[in-house]
């Protein structure tokens, strides 16, 4: 495409330009005492309410995963992406389970990142630094997917040099996320989700009139879909999932949802929650967010069934990213696709900022702190975080820049592996200390080895490796990530009983019982040894 | 899921109906057989569309539902004001 859609472009100018203004006057938001402390920075004071945390884990939650990933999925093979919205349906009832224990020993003992809690409970700085780095490698794919969220939008806008295009947004994020910390996209979260519920109202109201109806959209999806792929000789997908997909499509959904609050933007999340309470009530009040991620899925029918998406994806060599951007282009007029584009831009932005955030304290306190600079003050913790969210985006530029994007999805189906092996350690850790830490740490190394080698050893999409996060396992398909995290389970039950009877030291647990449900009201400030705490 | 905190212990019975409710929400679209076929249409909506799209507000009610349960009233010593 060689010319740029004007009205488009202003618009998603302007609404980049008031974002970066808020970005950097929310260094000033709910001033601190201390703003040279990790949990200013890196938790925003720890402080946030029901209202604001709803707008944050929301942006946190709902990225260019969502808006791109998802709906590109269901318009390439239909049915099958739609393990997505079984996903976020299922994810609020299963963490609604463990998210209120996790907050409260994490308040009790000054906890900021998921390692420190694993290192506190289990007395294990192997274990802890297992977690921090699958925690920091599995988000570095995640942000460099929400680059190619905002690049699939700016080849759609006709922007002909979109890396530079790319440096200068994250050159900007940086900017801003140094400055105020977790402040800067908790205050963004509210023009982003304002934004992208209007075009997604708007959209799923708008569309189907002009298309021609709902019954005309599934059905020119079904036809789309039956077509027989050149590739594999079996038809794209199918309108409804087939009995040999249930098994993917049900460990996809079940492994996703395990995994999605083991990554350490989401915890970052809901440790910045003032109240163990806030965590419950909004476990309740986010499937709002379920309801959008159902429909931006349907939009991936909305393109299959409109002939100049399917067009613009074929002369743009089959990147099916761009079905929404196309999307929208086509049926909005230009100044609605402009908030269109710019609610999937800020939508990809907020979260990168969380995740970099949460990356760089990870880093901060669990290897810079624990391994290079023991007794490291507060404001150098802080600092060291800073400059780690720095190199942590330059990170992910040089990841969505460098390498096929192809390839970056496939790290983030391979980040979604990794990531669920840390959830026996934290999640069974939550309510029983009787996985022995030694065993955790060999389960840990055995699920991240199988998960890894399986997704290598899987071809998909014309490639050889890392071609799909489903593999055959006993006759069925599922997802990898699922049975790495079995494989785990076993190997770490089994090494625990054995290790218990050989009496190897278990190393000490510095949390109390009565930790896990307190609900202390002030934020600690330097660690506490148990003091400070309510009794419950 | 016992929660081993004594003094604000909610009863075995609240318990198990918070887990029978939170089965229930995470089982509806677990077990893919039960809503992977094209009918009963709603509208112009496949039955697997509509199933899962209704179970975005139905996940929302029970885990009210299981917050209210469990619910801690300030000032009441944690015990739920009944």
């Amino acid at each position: 495409m060689s010319h740029v859609n004007t009205v488009s472009f202003i618009i998603v100018l302007v609404m980049f330009a008031l974002v970066t203004g808020i970005g950097f006057a929310a260094a000033r938001w709910r001033p601190a005492q201390d703003r040279m402390h990790l949990n200013e920075w890196g938790l925003g004071g720890r402080g946030f309410g029901t209202f604001i945390s709803w707008f944050l884990l929301g942006g946190d939650l709902y990225t260019a995963y969502t808006f791109i990933a998802v709906p590109a999925l269901v318009y390439a093979t239909g049915a099958a992406g739609f393990f997505t919205l079984s996903y976020s349906i299922m994810v609020f009832p299963i963490v609604f389970i463990f998210a209120s224990r996790l907050w409260s020993i994490a308040r009790a003992h000054n906890y900021i990142t998921p390692a420190d809690f694993i290192r506190g409970r289990y007395g294990s700085r192997g274990m802890a630094l297992a977690v921090a780095c699958t925690g920091i490698l599995a988000t570095m794919p995640y942000i460099a997917l929400q680059l190619i969220g905002i690049e699939a939008v700016l080849i759609v806008l006709g922007v002909t040099n979109t890396t530079v295009a790319l440096i200068i947004a994250f050159a900007v994020l940086a900017g801003y996320t140094y400055l105020a910390g977790l402040r800067a996209p908790a205050l963004i979260a509210f023009v982003k989700d304002t934004i992208v519920y209007v075009t997604v109202i708007v959209a799923v109201i708008y569309i189907p009139m002009r298309i021609g109806g709902w019954g005309h959209i599934f059905g020119s999806a079904a036809t789309h879909l039956k077509v027989i792929n050149p590739l594999t000789g079996k038809p794209h997908g199918s309108l409804i999932v087939t009995p040999a997909g249930e098994w993917a499509f049900a460990t996809l959904a079940l492994g996703s949802a395990l995994a999605l609050f083991m990554y350490p933007h989401v915890i970052t999340g809901v440790l910045a929650t003032k109240r163990r309470d806030v965590i419950r009530r909004n476990l309740a009040a986010l499937p709002a967010y379920t309801a959008v991620l159902g429909i931006i899925a349907l939009f991936g029918y909305m393109a299959l069934a409109t002939p100049a998406v399917n067009a613009g994806v074929k002369a743009h060599a089959n990147n099916t990213q761009l079905s929404v951007p196309l999307l929208f282009e086509h049926w909005f007029p230009s100044w609605f696709a402009g908030i269109g584009f710019s609610a999937i831009i800020i939508g990809a932005l907020v979260p990168a900022a969380i995740m970099s955030i949460a990356a760089a304290n990870l880093f901060s306190r669990n290897i810079y702190t624990e391994f290079f600079r023991p007794g490291a003050s507060a404001a150098e913790q802080t600092r060291a975080a800073q400059w780690a969210s720095l190199v942590m985006k330059l990170g992910a530029l040089l990841f969505a820049i460098e390498l096929s994007k192809t390839f970056s999805i496939n790290l983030q189906l391979l980040g979604g592996v990794w990531i669920l092996q840390t959830f026996p350690a934290i999640v069974v850790g939550l309510y029983t200390r009787w996985f022995h830490r030694w065993a955790l740490l060999i389960g840990w190394a055995a699920g991240m080895a199988y998960g890894t080698i399986e997704a290598w050893r899987t071809p998909g999409n014309g490639q050889h490796h890392f071609g799909s996060s489903t593999a055959p396992v006993l006759g069925h398909i599922v997802y990898i990530g699922f049975v790495a995290f079995l494989i785990n389970v076993v190997v770490t039950v089994v090494l625990t009983l054995i290790f218990n009877a050989i009496h190897l030291p278990a190393g000490t647990d510095e949390t109390q019982q009565a930790q896990f449900t307190a609900d202390p009201e002030e934020a600690p400030v330097t660690v506490p040894v148990g003091a400070g705490v309510e009794s419950p | 899921m016992a929660e081993s905190a004594p003094p604000r212990k909610r009863s075995p019975a609240t318990w198990a109906v918070v887990t029978i409710l939170l089965a229930i929400a995470i089982g509806g679209t677990f077990w893919v057989p039960i809503y992977a076929r094209a009918t009963p249409f709603w509208g112009d909506f496949p039955f697997f569309y509509w199933y899962q799209l209704l179970w975005v507000p139905v996940t929302a009610v029970l885990c009210m539902t299981c917050y209210l349960l469990l619910r801690r009233k300030p000032g009441t010593g944690g015990r739920e004001a009944k």
